[in-house]
């Protein structure tokens, strides 16, 4: 087989091609959507791998604390558990002020105490104002009794910066400062308001840090504004006993 | 990629199509791949177009993309294989030439069952030489080696069609030229 007629052959060999339906437009727009479906991969792999950088960079990049907790500028911490826990303390105080007057002032009954966060006025509900000013107190409320002549309430009230002894004192027929043994004073008062009784009774006990509790009796129910009565259910003997009890943890 | 440059390859492409399609052909023996491999070698073409639009000899560059394309889907190895077990069906041609149709049946079946069981690389070189009639040079371009393996290999490949001619020759009865 001679070279001349290798070339021969392969010259018949495509003597029967079929037809040959070739568009180059079609190929050109072939190509530019291969283009633009390759820099689309391109893109997206190149966003991948940034997204999976920063993930994984960025632990190291802030700083950590010592639990190895990402460390933010303050604690995030919910409000809803620090005054579910907060109310929650009100209440055992108000409880423990209830089990307390019980057990000195034996002739009351129905001894019970609704202590909250904030201003807590009125009768019913004690409910507690809703939004907190500034000149609220931390913590207020009553202890409802009821002894021979009827229902009524002593008013609690805690603030963190108690007001001087002297404020306190103002148009009292009776105030002293009683140094306690563990360093705190209370002070007590009494006041007549141009009656012969006492229309109302109050102890005040200051905590180094300003913080002071407040427990008075009235001549009326204070919750509810009513049920006036000749002198106070409670004195002021008892409001110092029950601020200087030692179950009760006031701050 | 610019109008001018587009039209440029339009036409070069609409010009070379049909003779790149013909050597495909005789690379892998089967006119559906050898299409495939004339649009891809074209593709590979249009996507360097503004680089290589300015060669002397386009078309040497076209067939080296032609053969890189077809060694490479030969080396893939879940290329395409056509499945050659059914029948075709025993139709006569009308506009055939009774004095033709011997030697061009003798072609068909020197391409399709000589030619192709050659090695790829020496079929190549056979096909850059007696069929698209490229020099030593041209086809050691084409090939991407020297001139001496174009050489070396040619004579190879000749040898291994002949001695493959000759055993179909023997086996159908018709003397060896």
């Amino acid at each position: 087989m001679s070279e001349q007629e290798i070339r021969e052959g392969m010259l018949l060999a495509v003597w029967d091609e079929p037809p040959l339906d070739f568009d180059p437009d079609k190929l050109i727009r072939r190509v530019e959507q291969k283009k633009s479906r390759r820099r689309a991969l391109v893109a997206v792999g190149v966003a991948t791998a940034m997204i999976a950088v920063v993930s994984l960079s960025l632990p190291g990049l802030l700083p950590r604390g010592d639990d190895s907790q990402l460390a933010a500028d303050q604690p995030v911490v919910s409000s809803a558990p620090v005054n579910e826990l907060t109310r929650k303390k009100a209440q055992r105080i108000g409880d423990r002020l209830a089990e307390q007057l019980s057990a000195r002032m034996t002739n009351l009954k129905d001894v019970s105490a609704t202590l909250d966060l904030g201003a807590v006025y009125g009768y019913p509900p004690y409910a507690p104002t809703t939004t907190r000013k500034s000149s609220d107190p931390k913590m207020s409320g009553y202890v409802f009794l009821t002894d021979q002549i009827g229902p009524t309430a002593l008013r609690v009230e805690a603030v963190e910066n108690g007001s001087p002894t002297r404020s306190t004192c103002g148009g009292a027929i009776m105030c002293r400062d009683v140094k306690q043994a563990d360093g705190s004073l209370v002070t007590e008062a009494e006041f007549a308001e141009g009656g012969p009784d006492i229309s109302r009774a109050e102890a005040v006990r200051r905590f180094g840090n300003g913080y002071a509790v407040t427990i008075s009796s009235h001549n009326y129910n204070p919750a509810s504004g009513s049920g006036l009565r000749q002198t106070v259910p409670v004195r002021v003997e008892v409001l110092t006993a029950l601020l200087m009890d030692e179950s009760i943890d006031w701050e | 990629m610019r109008k001018a440059d587009e039209q440029g390859f339009r036409e070069f492409a609409a010009a070379n199509a049909a003779s790149l399609r013909r050597t495909a052909y005789l690379f892998c023996g089967d006119w559906h791949t050898a299409e495939d491999l004339m649009q891809s070698s074209l593709m590979k073409m249009y996507m360097a177009w503004k680089r290589i639009k300015d060669l002397e000899n386009l078309i040497a560059y076209a067939r080296k993309v032609l053969l890189r394309t077809w060694l490479d889907e030969k080396r893939r190895p879940w290329r395409r294989a056509e499945q050659r077990d059914g029948e075709l069906p025993d139709a006569a041609d009308a506009t055939v030439d009774p004095d033709t149709t011997s030697a061009k049946l003798w072609a068909r079946e020197l391409v399709h069952t000589a030619l192709l069981q050659v090695p790829p690389r020496q079929r190549a070189v056979l096909v850059l030489r007696y069929f698209e009639d490229l020099s030593v040079a041209e086809v050691a371009v084409a090939m991407g080696c020297s001139e001496g393996t174009v050489k070396s290999q040619t004579a190879r490949g000749l040898a291994t069609l002949r001695a493959i001619v000759e055993k179909l020759d023997n086996s159908s009865g018709r003397v060896a030229s």
